[in-house]
């Protein structure tokens, strides 16, 4: 008679917590490098009054139209205002525009697409026909239109790039949700009489939040790049506020002179902000919701 | 055919409705009293409110709506505050300018993503396909309004002889070289970012028709890899680029209003910016309106030409 088996057990190697994190950063470098220029953007503007060597408001003739160099590393503008300090005032309109719009358009788009997805029948059907009439324009045209409307602010064009961002969220959750409220632990919190806000909340939002991060992170980049085309366009923060859309815009009347350092600073500083978000949106696609994956 | 076409252009008269009614609304919430833009130096409250009796704005909001889209559907979108001119002819007479700066950036968009989006497809991970991957992330981040400035900077006043002007436009029929001349530049400009995203989608689009069984077959029975490319993987991978080319028009349509603005072209977008800060707005609403129905018409167009391409879609499971 032989004794019984015992369960075998095989003792694990010790795992470092934080190799699992060292291996996902491996395998996503782009999520690296798209952090870190949001990191470092997030910092340059919540630091920016202890970072910028000068004011960068104040007018300095004497210093007008000085090329980059080791004192004004960006250079001057006409009125002698150091361009490399109003590149890093100008992150602060940049990303709180973007961030206060991206918020605006998530809390009134997942709302919409919450109710939408789960309620259906007549308010899904004119609450997605509104959607639809929202997408019939041109995202920078209902900005501009909705800016030009309201009055040339910040404010308004926080609004304006927030209702743009609305459609994208809405569908989104919309879609999400009905894919969601049919699943089993749903019709179950239904069974038990759990109250229909409490089974959105508690139930089908944390069950989204992956989809609507990536958005999230995708339409600051969008939020951003339409506040600076707003700003060149004299829509967004007025004179003499530093802001990179419309520093570009009033460098124009120096091209001819080949002041080129004027545009350089801020141009560069959009590029950077929006392909920070849109880099690190594609990589938290890939590795939060593997179902939108590009391919190739 | 016209059965699907008929049922597409019947939904969109509801969200042309809610449209109309954004654009209302939008107008009406502007700051300022367009009776008093009207009305000039003429301050005078008899004249002020026979101009407002005239234009109909002492009418309740909704009847006021129903008289304007009513006028709208006959092509009377008013006349602008500045100089005027009826707006849909404003619109029509700087419309052709729009349309040769649109239609060229797009052409552009086109081959470039054809040619570069194939040979980066066919030589995977070359020197080619890396710099196309680098270019399709830049295009999409980088500002075009900055891009256009560099384009003139470098063309109109580093370069010797300028070869590109910094603006301006010439007609078609007054001088053709000319014309082209000065389109070059808006033309770049506008198309880059919708060059980086159609470069993308047939990059992507042709890999995965690599991928599938009828070109493992079409290289199996000995064709030649360019047949192989052209005749079945990039006619198949064409289809979904149809759908992004097609998206690309509101692109280029909000990129005008831009584009235009830097190089000085007259065209719809700059006659809505400097309508703007003018508050001009019947021109703003005449434009936005414009925009809205030529983005749901090439919507239209995009789905209608995608059921065309592809067969696996038919008309009438997408009644359903």
């Amino acid at each position: 008679m032989t004794a019984p088996a015992l369960p075998l057990a095989v003792p694990l190697p010790r795992t470092d917590p934080t190799s699992s994190l060292r291996y996902f950063l491996r395998r996503n470098p782009r999520m690296i490098i798209g952090g870190a220029i949001v990191l470092v953007m997030l910092f340059v503007a919540l630091f920016a009054p202890f970072i910028a060597p000068y004011d960068p408001i104040k007018v300095n003739i004497a210093d007008a139209l000085v090329p980059p160099g080791p004192s004004h590393w960006l250079g001057t503008d006409d009125l002698g205002r150091d361009v490399f300090s109003r590149v890093l005032w100008g992150s602060r309109i940049s990303l709180s525009v973007g961030l206060i719009s991206v918020s605006i358009g998530f809390f009134v788009g997942v709302s919409i697409g919450l109710a939408a997805g789960y309620l259906g029948g007549t308010f899904d059907l004119l609450a997605m026909r509104v959607i639809d009439a929202l997408l019939s324009f041109p995202a920078l045209v209902l900005a501009i239109a909705i800016t030009a409307a309201l009055g040339p602010q910040i404010q308004n064009a926080m609004i304006a790039i927030g209702i743009v961002a609305v459609p994208g969220y809405a569908r989104l959750t919309r879609g999400q949700v009905l894919s969601i409220r049919a699943r089993e632990f749903i019709v179950a919190a239904r069974t038990v009489g759990v109250p229909p806000l409490r089974i959105v909340l508690r139930h089908i939002f944390p069950n989204i939040t992956n989809a609507l991060v990536v958005q999230a992170t995708l339409s600051t980049a969008f939020a951003i790049l339409a506040e600076s085309a707003l700003s060149f366009l004299g829509l967004g923060p007025q004179p003499p506020s530093p802001s990179w859309g419309q520093d570009i815009n009033y460098s124009q009347r120096y091209l001819a002179n080949l002041k080129w350092w004027m545009s350089a600073g801020p141009g560069i500083a959009i590029f950077l902000a929006v392909f920070g978000f849109n880099f690190l949106g594609d990589a938290l696609r890939d590795a939060l919701d593997p179902r939108l994956r590009r391919s190739g | 055919m016209t059965q699907y076409i008929l049922r597409r252009l019947l939904l969109m008269i509801p969200v042309a409705f809610l449209v109309t009614i954004g654009i209302f609304v939008l107008v009406r919430l502007a700051p300022g009293d367009p009776v008093l833009t009207y009305a000039g130096e003429d301050k005078d409250p008899a004249t002020i409110a026979y101009i407002r009796a005239q234009l109909g704005l002492d009418e309740a909001l909704p009847v006021q709506y129903a008289a304007w889209l009513s006028k709208a559907l006959t092509g009377d979108l008013g006349r602008s505050f500045q100089t005027k001119q009826r707006v849909i002819e404003a619109i029509t007479e700087r419309l052709p300018v729009t349309i040769e700066l649109g239609l060229t950036a797009l052409l552009i968009s086109v081959v470039i993503a054809l040619i570069v989006g194939t040979l980066a497809a066919v030589k995977r991970n070359s020197v080619l396909d890396l710099l196309s991957t680098g270019f399709t992330l830049a295009g999409v981040s980088f500002p075009n309004f900055y891009l256009g400035l560099i384009l003139i900077l470098v063309f109109a006043y580093i370069v010797p002889g300028r070869i590109f002007p910094p603006g301006g436009f010439v007609p078609f029929t007054t001088d053709p070289f000319e014309n082209l001349r000065r389109l070059v530049l808006p033309a770049l400009t506008l198309a880059a970012a919708s060059t980086a995203v159609n470069l993308r989608q047939v990059r992507s689009s042709l890999i995965d028709a690599f991928g599938q069984d009828y070109v493992r077959t079409a290289r199996a029975k000995g064709l030649r890899e360019t047949a192989v490319i052209a005749r079945h993987a990039l006619k198949n991978a064409l289809i979904p680029v149809v759908t992004i080319i097609g998206l690309q028009v509101g692109a280029i349509i909000e990129g005008a209003f831009i584009t235009e603005t830097i190089f000085f072209v007259p065209g719809v977008g700059r006659l809505a910016v400097q309508a703007i800060p003018a508050q001009d707005y019947p021109i703003v609403q005449g434009v936005v309106l414009f925009s809205a129905v030529s983005f749901m018409l090439s919507t239209l167009v995009v789905d209608i030409l995608y059921a065309v391409l592809d067969p696996r879609i038919s008309y009438e499971s997408a009644k359903a």
